[in-house]
């Protein structure tokens, strides 16, 4: 609950940014002739579920390589932002402090375990996710503070928007795999990865459908402090 | 030892005020006490819940205390580091040395999957699935819990809350042990005794922290299953010898984990200590009821003596009274009741006194005998016919006497006299009719009647003239005069009574004989003899020796009348005299034959013999009268008297 609300009240904000970002891509990326897959995360019950992680690994076939970018995970207002990030293999990410105050930004997680000490501004060298898994991010003084990173082997990935909906593009012809990823939930508690072969032309609708609100008892803390 | 003893009447009054009192008390002692132990067994449960009340209060607050300081132990950074490293011996260090910062006793970290990844106690649970799921639920529904649960047969106070890394991690599962000291410490502060109890499995439940002795412990455990039925309510249970009130609550039940377990809690409180400011009370209640025991014991007794002492001896001085000893008059100064009988009493016992005196004086003025037939008979004018022999004696020339000498002594003399005369009268049983003058008037027959009147009558008058005789012997030497006296008896029919007017009266005997009597003692002078008695004295007095003085016709009486010398009784007459009565009867009777001659010789013969000198001398001027004319024929022997 605490996390759909917090996402529901970030999203016009992030919904903007990411038209940009999308509109962009659009421009670079050739309009080519490329499979897609449009994806609809939903609860049993219909309701949409948002910023849901979706990713594609390929199991045959080439992926269209996206390049590596590098990305930023802001705080502002004692809040992590985004709140959750999915990104590839190896993607630098920076940690730019919008704050007065400090922050000590850390992750024990298995994928990728850093801190970068009381800082403020933006860190002088950005942090390489370099293993795929969930990276829990916190701050040491500001107990409230939590980001979500899921970093996959993967090129291909999305994040539904406030409808549920997301869309996997610019694949090639070949198999692949389809994730649905929550944060916080137990790979028991999400629905089964799918495989499907596409063309290059095709562009099947999937549907995932599980209880984002019975979240894994360890799910993620509610944001304080706002 | 007399302040001991107890009249009846006293020891009536100390028990009935005694056991009064006792019954008293005891009924008071018996409902303050049935109060006093209600009202205490009362208080007791009251006490019981409210500590009861308070220890879950404190258990309550112990646990959020403690899972306060764990979370803040959990959020530190180097410790969530150490966690984060997953490396099991810097785990368990990492446990150890912050557990030890908040003095936990047990630490274990149980994975997101449930599985134990460390034990600071048991390193043998690591990899095993945790003790506790229920736990674990809970606290990822609450983010954090605290539960009291029994693990290997040690309670503990369990906290488990999350890593946070800012997500959970993985759970800090940590043991507070609850031993005898944290029983003495929930102790300290309820005033309760405290003793958890757990059960595992199907075993009775078992003492596992307690406050309580190892006896009463063992009681307590032996009992356990009984006690926590009741669970929530409490009870009066008896440990041992102690009596308990005890509350026992349920902690904790669980269905899982180390085998199904219950963890209780009992608290109780000795009811011996809780009564025992009560037993104090109970204590003076007992003392001060023996002290007013005591003070009534010592205060009845004394107003029970105050009541019957003096009733005693009132009782004693009645019965002296009743025997005619007129004591001290009691004094009793007691201005009650009791003090008023006293003076009642003496009052009484004053006017007995003064009755007595006039019965006395009455005795003395009249004769004893007499008094007693006044004070008996109802005293009224008029009399009866008796026989009575009158005596009456005088004492010769007592009134020349009187003038020789000054009145004192003649006084004495007097007294000396009438006192001889009365004994011997009493003596023979006469009785002092009154003295006139000098000469007393006695009665024998009167007011009560014998047979042997005249003869007492007459023996009284011998022996007052033997005693008078001797008295004048005695009164020769002393210097004093003697008078003789002279006695004259008659018996005769008289009246007997009260006469006199109706105040003022005597009692005496009036009558002819009487008279004669008198004027037989006139005649003694006449013949110069003591004593001289009348005809009918001397016949009925018979077994006496008489000498017969004459036959005369006294002034007022027609009658003649033969009259006596007593001389004593026969076997007291000697030779002499015998021979004087004989010669004067044989004279006596030529005389009255008119042998004037014969007569003569032998009066003249005994003239000299002593105490007959007068009474010859009595017939010779008789005889010498007849010289010159002698008496006619019809002369009977009697002689006329013309003077008193």
């Amino acid at each position: 609950m605490e996390i759909k609300h917090r996402l529901a009240k970030n999203y016009t904000m992030r919904a903007l940014r990411s038209a940009r970002m999308g509109l962009a891509a659009m421009i670079v990326a050739t309009p080519s002739i490329a499979a897609q897959i449009s994806i609809q995360v939903t609860e049993p019950g219909g309701v949409a579920v948002a910023e849901a992680v979706v990713y594609a690994s390929v199991i045959s076939g080439t992926a269209l390589a996206k390049p590596k970018r590098e990305v930023s995970i802001e705080q502002v207002n004692k809040e992590f932002i985004p709140l959750i990030s999915v990104m590839q293999t190896g993607t630098s990410v920076n940690f730019p402090n919008r704050d007065k105050v400090r922050h000590h930004v850390y992750s024990f997680s298995p994928a990728k375990t850093f801190e970068i000490k009381l800082y403020s501004g933006v860190p002088g060298k950005p942090i390489v996710f370099d293993k795929p898994g969930e990276v829990v991010l916190g701050c040491n003084i500001h107990d409230g503070m939590i980001a979500y990173v899921l970093v996959v082997d993967t090129p291909i990935f999305a994040k539904t928007d406030k409808r549920g909906a997301a869309v996997l593009d610019g694949l090639s012809a070949g198999e692949y795999e389809i994730h649905v990823w929550y944060p916080g939930m137990p790979a028991s508690a999400l629905p089964a990865p799918r495989k499907l072969k596409l063309s290059a032309t095709d562009a099947p609708a999937i549907t995932f459908a599980f209880n984002a609100k019975t979240q894994n008892p360890a799910g993620p803390k509610p944001s304080q402090g706002k | 030892m007399k302040y001991f003893q107890f009249g009846r009447l006293e020891k009536r009054i100390v028990v009935f005020f005694v056991g009064l009192l006792m019954l008293v008390q005891l009924a008071g002692f018996l409902a303050i006490s049935y109060v006093i132990e209600e009202n205490a067994r009362r208080n007791l449960r009251e006490e019981l819940n409210v500590g009861a009340k308070v220890f879950k209060r404190l258990l309550d607050q112990k646990e959020q205390q403690l899972v306060s300081a764990t979370i803040v132990l959990t959020r530190d950074f180097p410790f969530r580091d150490a966690v984060a490293t997953r490396d099991g011996g810097t785990i368990v260090d990492v446990l150890k040395n912050h557990g030890d910062r908040i003095s936990a006793n047990r630490l274990a970290l149980v994975d997101m999957t449930n599985i134990v990844a460390a034990d600071t106690i048991q390193p043998d649970l690591i990899g095993k699935k945790f003790g506790f799921p229920d736990l674990i639920e809970q606290a990822a529904a609450k983010k954090n819990v605290s539960a009291i649960r029994i693990i290997d047969g040690t309670i503990y106070q369990l906290v488990i809350v999350p890593v946070m890394a800012p997500a959970p991690i993985a759970w800090v599962v940590i043991g507070f042990v609850i031993d005898d000291a944290t029983a003495s410490d929930l102790k300290g502060i309820t005033g309760l005794d405290v003793s958890f109890l757990g059960t595992a499995g199907s075993q009775p439940p078992s003492v596992l922290a307690t406050t309580l002795t190892a006896d009463i412990r063992a009681n307590l455990q032996a009992q356990s299953v009984g006690l926590l039925a009741t669970a929530g309510k409490s009870a009066s249970v008896v440990l041992g010898r102690e009596e308990f009130e005890i509350l026992a609550t349920t902690i904790d039940r669980y269905p899982t984990g180390f085998g199904n377990g219950s963890v209780f809690a009992v608290l109780q409180r000795s009811v011996n200590e809780g009564l025992q400011p009560y037993e104090m009370l109970k204590l003076a209640l007992l003392l001060l009821g023996v002290a007013s025991l005591l003070i009534t014991l010592i205060g009845s007794i004394r107003i029970a003596r105050r009541i019957t002492r003096p009733v005693r001896q009132l009782a004693l001085a009645a019965r002296e009274v009743a025997a005619g000893n007129y004591g001290e008059p009691i004094i009793l100064e007691q201005d009650d009741e009791i003090g008023e009988l006293a003076t009642a009493f003496n009052n009484m016992s004053i006017g007995l006194t003064e009755r007595d005196q006039v019965r006395d004086i009455l005795g003395k003025v009249a004769s004893p005998e007499i008094a007693e037939q006044l004070l008996k008979q109802k005293i009224e004018l008029g009399g009866e016919e008796r026989d009575v022999t009158v005596m009456f004696t005088d004492i010769r020339n007592f009134t020349a006497l009187c003038e020789n000498h000054p009145p004192a002594v003649a006084i004495g003399l007097l007294n000396r006299y009438l006192t001889l005369i009365n004994t011997i009268v009493d003596a023979h049983a006469g009785v002092i009719d009154k003295y006139t003058g000098d000469g007393v008037m006695a009665l024998f027959g009167a007011p009560i009647g014998r047979a042997d009147d005249p003869e007492r009558a007459v023996l009284a008058a011998l022996a007052i003239n033997l005693r008078m005789r001797q008295l004048a012997s005695e009164l020769l030497q002393e210097g004093l005069p003697n008078p003789d006296v002279g006695i004259g008896v008659n018996s005769s029919r008289v009246v007997a009574g009260n006469i006199g007017s109706p105040s003022r009266l005597n009692y005496t005997v009036l009558g002819d004989g009487v008279n004669l009597a008198s004027r037989l003692e006139s005649l003694t002078k006449r013949y110069g003899v003591p004593i001289i008695v009348g005809e009918a004295t001397a016949a009925q007095a018979s077994k006496l020796v008489y000498l017969e003085l004459d036959k005369v016709r006294v002034v007022g009486r027609a009658t003649p009348v033969r009259i006596y010398q007593p001389m004593g009784k026969p076997e007291q007459l000697d030779e002499v005299r015998r021979d004087l009565v004989a010669r004067h009867h044989r004279a006596l009777a030529l005389f009255r034959a008119r042998s004037w001659n014969a007569a003569e010789d032998i009066f003249r013969t005994l003239r000299p013999i002593s105490g007959y000198t007068s009474i010859a001398d009595v017939y010779l001027c008789y005889l010498a009268d007849f010289t010159l004319t002698e008496p006619g024929e019809n002369w009977d022997g009697v002689f006329t008297l013309s003077d008193k």
